[in-house]
């Protein structure tokens, strides 16, 4: 085959692609796997929203309260022991608008999908962090819903500001 | 005395650039496709195998991805459908790479069908909320593939745009990604306090992720002087927006290693490492074809 005749296959199909591509992106808000416009770290300085993990004994007492991230009670916990991706966490957590008792089952399966020999209850709160005007970082820190090896996945046990 | 220096054009034709065509090809060439397609089947079965085991995990759709905004992919939810897949995908690849078209009528597809069930392995596995991005580099390494395997019956023209294919969309991906932060913030995007914020965020997923966290001493240094968390920021916003440079052959290395930089920097910043775009770089950002030409010269053109 000719050398002309190979680089307009090659061309014609790149074109191609990149049609496919700007038409699949813009329609489905930048993102058809693997096209992406890769808007990643675009929005620079917003406020954002994560979540964390806390280990709660069952002689503990449950607050609701607001807290800085500092001040957040019970025994740190690291997801990575239950085998969970921290950003579908925090994603799960700040992208949930209603929760219902499904949605706390899915969360109660996501994070004791490899349940311990022990029983284990888990606090988790939603981090939230924001510019100040003095040109620091603000952390807060929201419980949102406990689950647990020995609780029924229920909207009970969500924080009361968020039960449906 | 006329003087009878011709220009060279600084670029020359993007095309010959991205497919090198018009090059004579070498055992050192040879060699590279295989390994670059080696990396990116192996990849691209890592991929199907990680998603398919997290998926079994999935009990909910939060948001739904690519394919899941047209068809109902829970149907590969609560069931062992991922793992099925995974399989497929594996040994389809592993057909591909073994030239399965000697022997099988629409053998050359199977590089292109185990594409498409792997953008419904990536869409059942992420209905959670997170859009990752570090997987998009092999996605696309496999369809160049797959297109080539379609589009050339030679095989070395289908390897060489194979590989053309991948240079072309990390240019593209990497300079989008720059448009993306200007249209969003304009100038202002590498302004120091926005690392501070992205710095806090990655430590808290640290925390999530294992309980504890310490800034490493360039966090802690970006932290404490806005102007050097500027240059960083500025450094990353620069070398985006000119990776389109790899396009070109004078001009690819340089642009290449300074995407992998603009990779260290967020791996130690942001404790952020695309492991499997840093290994592709690795692979497309030197030479490798020349260094096994010159190490392992083929008989005759060794002579010239």
């Amino acid at each position: 085959m000719s050398l002309t005749s190979l680089t307009n296959k090659a061309r014609t199909t790149i074109w191609s692609v990149l049609f496919v591509y700007a038409l699949t992106v813009a329609v489905n808000l930048g993102e058809f796997w693997p096209f992406s416009i890769y808007p990643m770290f675009s929005q620079a300085g917003n406020p954002w929203s994560r979540s964390i993990v806390r280990e709660v004994s069952p002689q503990d007492s449950i607050s609701w309260e607001v807290t800085p991230l500092a001040d957040v009670p019970h025994l740190p916990y690291g997801v990575r022991s239950g085998g969970v991706d921290p950003i579908d966490l925090a994603n799960f957590v700040s992208k949930t608008e209603v929760w219902d008792r499904d949605r706390v089952a899915a969360l109660s399966l996501m994070l004791l999908a490899e349940p311990p020999k022990e029983p284990l209850r888990l606090m988790v709160y939603r981090v939230r962090a924001r510019l100040t005007e003095e040109d620091s970082v603000a952390i807060t820190a929201t419980p949102y819903v406990l689950v647990g090896t020995d609780l029924e996945p229920d909207i009970r046990h969500l924080n009361p500001e968020l039960r449906p | 005395m006329t003087n009878s220096v011709t220009k060279q054009p600084i670029f020359g034709n993007l095309w010959d650039n991205l497919f090198g065509f018009d090059r004579p090809d070498s055992r050192g060439q040879r060699i590279f496709r295989r390994v670059f397609e080696v990396f990116i089947g192996a990849a691209c079965i890592w991929l199907a195998w990680y998603w398919g085991e997290y998926t079994l995990r999935i009990g909910d759709i939060v948001l739904e991805l690519g394919l899941a905004r047209y068809i109902d992919i829970s149907f590969m939810h609560g069931n062992q459908l991922p793992i099925w897949n995974a399989w497929l995908i594996s040994g389809l690849i592993v057909l591909g790479f073994l030239r399965i078209h000697r022997w099988v009528p629409l053998g050359r597809w199977v590089y292109m069908v185990a594409f498409i069930l792997l953008l419904f392995q990536y869409a059942s596995r992420f209905v959670l909320g997170e859009i990752p991005h570090s997987s998009n580099l092999a996605g696309m390494g496999l369809l160049g593939f797959a297109l080539a395997e379609v589009i050339f019956r030679d095989r070395t023209a289908g390897g060489r745009f194979a590989i053309g294919f991948s240079y072309f969309f990390i240019g593209l991906g990497y300079t989008s990604a720059a448009v993306s932060k200007l249209v969003a913030r304009g100038l202002t995007w590498p302004d120091g306090r926005h690392l501070w914020m992205w710095i806090n965020e990655k430590a808290v997923d640290e925390v999530a992720r294992s309980g504890t966290v310490e800034l490493n001493w360039l966090q802690q240094f970006a932290m404490d002087h806005w102007w050097a968390a500027t240059l960083f920021l500025a450094f990353g916003l620069i070398t985006e927006a000119l990776a389109w440079l790899v396009w070109f052959r004078r001009t690819r290395y340089v642009a290449m290693w300074a995407v992998m930089a603009l990779h260290m920097g967020i791996w130690v910043t942001m404790d952020i490492l695309f492991a499997l775009s840093v290994y592709e770089i690795l692979l497309l950002g030197l030479p490798w074809a020349v260094f096994i030409d010159r190490l392992w010269p083929e008989r005759g053109l060794a002579a010239q």
